[in-house]
């Protein structure tokens, strides 16, 4: 296993997708930025928290960016070995095929991990640049908790986008598939069916915004069957699969 | 357990409808090269890939030094080495670094396992180049030093001289050849160029749409389809006795109405000749038969057996 997850990091030696990933994940804290920076010369008077900002960011992380980022580094991350010829290379060694599935998946929570930290720390950044205010030790503290949260319900939530990948080889079906995940996020994300949608509802539980009439409950089964369901299911395809 | 390093029991693979690979029996022992011989499309490759436990036989078993694959996998394939179809690697690295990756998760311990595979297939003059601006033929190299670093007894080799020069296939040819001999490797390689695989096979399977016609040894082969001079005489009987006293030749064949084959004194016509004709022999026709090595498997499968 450690051989496995050593040799998931040498494959992404050169790869410019860590840098684009790191890109992709400056968008949000970026715009934020500059809209509270826009805010700010225009109403003069009123403070800028950081408080808020790093909220606001979060919720482009996780409704927006994150959804589509990190299912398109979990589809690199699998596509690349059929797309690359890899596959029969390794499965032949032989290297058991759930210890590669589970090196893929720590391998893409450490990446989703570090890219959460990098939009926590470039908030941070931006707001002293910026000269925001309100900024404490419990304020980093509780931010740095929601974005970490966030981070790792989504981790949890790449599993049907993996399922995509595996059953169909190929980056457009599962770009599609982020895709519509987020327009329903942006769809639903003022109602209070935000609760029951697994990828809406990491953002609840990060930022504890639950409502009264569904219990909190509900989010967590929410998500922990989406992902549960995906990983299973996928396991048992690529289990299976024949590799021609 | 049988002295068989691979046999394949009533291997049978369905696509659908269609029937890919068709109950072949499949027989290698130890130190042979095995050549299976077939046109595109015969089942090649699907054979290839459920030896190396890729694609699940519809019906039928393999065996690989004497266990069944499917029981045994763990204790089977860190034997075998192989490339099925075109060798993938990935692109961002160096050839070096690939074969690390492999090294790594075979539990190679040995430092130098990689440099020695790409010395020996001739890819290390440029360790800094990465793969994605290797040619198809250095790939295919790149392949075959991969199917070989961990020095498997089992080489499994799916048409690898694909995207070689003539140079290049050459060397492939005394590489295995070398392989063969200095280390007792057991190799099956796959090919539709019947040359290639009759300079390197000591035993051949042809199969065709789906089904192993043949399995024959190149030494058999060899003699069933050895070439010979034809002479068409006027006086059999004579021109025989010519051949036994005159010339000591005793590898011939007489056939009806004064037609004779000689399998041995080929390109010695000339000489033969003239002592038939100053013997009153009447000579009608000299021909030397063809390479029938071909036509021989033209016959089997019905067309050729190359490019
Ligand atoms: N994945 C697949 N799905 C459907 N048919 C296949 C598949 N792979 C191979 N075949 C069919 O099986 C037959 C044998 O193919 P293959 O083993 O690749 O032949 P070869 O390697 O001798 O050229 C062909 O007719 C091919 O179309
Ligand atoms: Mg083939």
């Amino acid at each position: 296993m450690i051989n496995l997850l050593y040799t998931e990091f040498l494959k992404l030696k050169r790869s410019q997708m860590l840098l684009i990933s790191m890109l992709g994940a400056a968008t949000a804290p970026f715009v934020c930025f500059i809209a509270y920076l826009n805010m700010k010369s225009k109403k003069t008077g009123v403070p800028v928290l950081f408080n808020e900002v790093f909220s606001e960011t979060n919720l482009y992380v996780v409704l927006l960016t994150g959804v589509t980022l990190y299912g398109v580094i979990a589809t690199y991350l699998f596509n690349r070995e059929y797309t690359e010829n890899t596959l029969k290379n390794l499965l032949t060694i032989p290297v058991s095929r759930i210890s590669f599935f589970m090196s893929k998946l720590i391998l893409l929570l450490i990446w989703i991990l570090l890219l959460t930290v990098v939009a926590w720390g470039l908030t941070l950044i931006f707001g002293l640049i910026g000269q925001f205010e309100g900024l404490s030790l419990t304020v980093l503290i509780k931010a740095f908790k929601e974005y970490i949260v966030g981070g790792i319900f989504l981790f949890l939530l790449t599993a049907p986008t993996i399922l995509v990948t595996l059953l169909f080889k190929n980056y457009v079906p599962s770009l599609v598939f982020t895709i519509a995940i987020t327009m329903v996020n942006v769809l639903i994300g003022n109602s209070e069916y935000r609760v029951l949608y697994p990828w809406s509802a990491v953002l609840v539980i990060a930022n504890k915004d639950f409502f009264p009439e569904y219990l909190p409950v509900y989010s967590y089964i929410s998500i922990f069957t989406t992902s549960l369901l995906g990983f299973i299911v996928a396991i048992i395809h690529f289990k299976k699969e024949e590799i021609h | 357990m049988s002295n068989w390093v691979l046999e394949t029991k009533a291997l049978t693979r369905k696509y659908k409808e269609q029937t890919a690979v068709d109950a072949i029996n499949i027989h290698v022992s130890k130190g042979q090269i095995y050549g299976l011989l077939g046109r595109n499309g015969a089942g090649k490759t699907t054979t290839l890939r459920m030896i190396m436990g890729l694609v699940k036989p519809t019906t039928g078993e393999i065996e690989i030094f004497g266990q069944n694959i499917q029981e045994n996998a763990k204790q089977i394939y860190p034997r075998v080495g192989s490339i099925i179809e075109i060798p993938g690697f990935y692109e961002n690295l160096t050839a070096n670094e690939n074969l690390e990756i492999l090294a790594r998760l075979r539990g190679i311990h040995r430092r130098d396992a990689v440099p020695y595979a790409l010395s020996r297939v001739g890819l290390d003059d440029e360790p800094g180049k990465l793969v994605a601006q290797y040619s198809l033929g250095m790939k295919q190299r790149l392949g075959i030093a991969a199917a070989i670093m961990h020095e498997p007894e089992l080489l499994i080799l799916d048409e690898p001289t694909n995207g070689l020069d003539p140079i290049g296939i050459q060397e492939m040819r005394n590489f295995l050849l070398d392989l063969c001999e200095e280390k007792q490797v057991t190799i099956i390689i796959s090919s539709h160029i019947l040359s290639e695989i009759e300079q390197l096979a000591d035993i051949i399977g042809v199969i065709h749409e789906g089904k192993l016609l043949e399995e024959i040894t190149i030494g058999e082969l060899r003699k069933r389809n050895r070439r010979y001079l034809e002479f068409q005489v006027s006086n059999q009987n004579k021109a025989v006795l010519l051949l036994e006293e005159y010339f000591n030749i005793i590898d011939y064949e007489v056939h009806e109405k004064g037609n004779i084959r000689i399998y041995s004194h080929l390109g010695e016509e000339g000489q033969l000749n003239k002592v038939f004709v100053e013997n009153d022999i009447e000579v009608s026709k000299i021909m030397m038969s063809e390479d029938r090595l071909e036509d021989y498997f033209v016959k089997l499968i019905g067309g050729r057996v190359s490019d």
